[in-house]
């Protein structure tokens, strides 16, 4: 790996003489970055609540068509062997493509806003719940689908009454794990377009206004540091629940 | 008796080249209570998934009263598993809900799929349910959570359970193979005495020779996919032990069923 490095620096350019006179400048960047902007916080706090919405209508749907349609592709209850390995090729492909692309795609056809981001936001959530799911459905699902398979259920009471009881816990604690990852992906992906207080960000950026920009990311990292301790909080009352 | 089941020439052929079950020949008549015991891996688990298909067999005809298992349609399957209760190892209850909702799953290969999704069980079905914890010790556990229950008590729901379906067959799978010797006794007292009251037949998977002997009218030995020991506890000795279980000899042995005493206010479970 060392010996690696010295090609790969010289490949990149990478010139110590800029890396020194860089951090000469940071003091001076640092003064004008350190300027704290209240003027911006109401803007910036109904952009922010703007981004947790379309993050969370973006789960709440990916949640529906996920619990559809994991108990069809997981290898413990897939009605039908064949469709399921199809909707897992697809659904793999789905995972694959970068979230960044997928709402890039929905901006480009449906111009930019909240709308790109929720649409934009749907596939690569969906896949990741579907591909959660799935996992757990086989793993932990596995004793009670056989028990009710074995004692004459159809498919819906394997689901219903054997699966989802089962797996209740484990899938409320993915679903606030994936809302905390989706939350942060949607501030981010404002900066392309998405809507939210990604887009005021990179208004910030782009006219060096340092002030609100700060303001801005702490009241960012604010927000998800809250989150973080609430979806921590849920997930330990779930698991001290499921025994 | 009546026939209730008629296994021929099943075969089970894993792709991996791993032959489980070998040609099974097995006839069972209605209130037998068999116990099939071989070491570990000698395909009892398979013979009972294959009889009510949760595992499908490579080739054989397994006939259950007058309905061909193997062949059967979906519909078909249903019937003939609402008929086939089973037990299992781990007792693959659902561990969130109660203790009472377990046991009247049991009746969910009679209800259609809304009525079973909504949890719409006849008040004749919840009585009766509760009928069976009782007969079985757990009247104070109806309402508990499965998972706040101890091994044993878990089984005896699996039981109940089983039992709550009516069944004409139970298959249990090394029902007390996780269990303790006093838990273990409980359990198969329990499944003995409802399947001779009720007139069930029953095919037990066991690894303890000594418990299949105390409970069984009829024992077969399984060895390497093949059956090679049929007949009843008398006829097993301690020669056809030893070659069922030839090279597995440390798997006789393990855990003996502590005699049941009958307690002084004659209720018999804690």
């Amino acid at each position: 790996m060392i010996v690696l490095f010295i090609p790969c620096a010289f490949y990149l350019n990478l010139s110590a003489t800029q890396f020194a006179e860089g951090i000469a400048r940071i003091p001076d960047i640092a003064k004008q970055f350190l300027q704290i902007s209240l003027d911006d916080l109401p803007k910036l706090l109904t952009e922010l609540l703007t981004s947790v919405i379309i993050a969370f209508l973006s789960v709440v749907i990916s949640v529906i068509v996920a619990l559809l349609l994991s108990f069809v592709i997981a290898d413990t209850t897939a009605p039908n062997r064949h469709v399921a390995k199809v909707l897992r090729v697809i659904v793999v492909i789905i995972r694959t493509i970068p979230t960044t692309i997928w709402v890039l795609l929905a901006v480009a056809s449906m111009g930019f806003g909240s709308m790109a981001g929720v649409l934009g936001l749907l596939f690569p959530t969906t896949s990741f719940l579907i591909k959660s799911f799935t996992a757990q459905i086989d793993e932990a699902g596995k004793d009670s689908v056989e028990a009710i398979r074995a004692l004459g259920g159809t498919w819906w009471h394997v689901v219903c009454n054997g699966a989802i009881p089962t797996l209740y816990s484990t899938f409320l604690a993915l679903i606030a794990f994936n809302f905390e990852m989706t939350v942060a992906e949607t501030v981010i992906l404002g900066m392309v377009g998405a809507g939210g207080i990604g887009v005021l960000l990179q208004e910030y950026i782009s006219y060096y206004e340092f002030a609100p920009l700060l303001m801005g990311i702490l009241v960012v990292f604010i927000t998800l540091f809250l989150l973080e301790m609430m979806t921590n909080q849920i997930r330990k009352r779930l698991n001290s629940q499921a025994r | 008796m009546t026939i209730l089941l008629e296994i021929k020439g099943l075969t089970k052929r894993y792709n991996a080249g791993t032959v489980a079950l070998d040609g099974i020949d097995l006839q069972v008549k209605s209130k037998e209570f068999i116990a099939v015991i071989g070491p570990s891996g000698a395909g009892k688990s398979t013979l009972l998934r294959c009889i009510n298909r949760l595992v499908e067999p490579t080739s054989g005809s397994i006939d259950f009263l007058g309905q061909h298992v193997e062949k059967a349609n979906s519909r078909d399957l249903r019937h003939v598993r609402s008929q086939i209760g089973m037990i299992f190892q781990h007792y693959n209850l659902v561990s969130r809900l109660s203790v009472l909702e377990n046991v009247l799953h049991g009746r969910l290969g009679y209800m259609s799929s809304i009525a079973g999704v909504f949890n719409r069980y006849s008040e004749e079905d919840k009585k009766k349910a509760i009928a069976l914890l009782h007969k079985v010790g757990l009247e104070n556990e109806v309402y508990k959570r499965a998972d706040e229950l101890s091994g044993g008590q878990k089984q005896r729901v699996g039981v109940c359970r089983a039992l709550a379906q009516q069944p004409q067959l139970i298959l249990a799978d090394e029902p007390i193979a996780s269990l303790d010797p006093k838990s273990s006794a409980v359990v198969m007292d329990a499944i003995h005495r409802n399947c001779a009251e009720q007139g069930i037949a029953c095919l037990v998977n066991l690894h303890q020779v000594e418990v299949a002997k105390q409970y069984a009218s009829r024992i077969i030995g399984i060895k390497n996919g093949k059956m090679v020991f049929d007949g009843p506890p008398e006829a097993l000795t301690d020669y056809h032990t030893a070659l069922i279980y030839e090279g597995k000899e440390s798997q006789m042995y393990q855990q003996q069923v502590a005699e049941e005493q009958p307690s002084p206010t004659g209720r018999k479970y804690a």
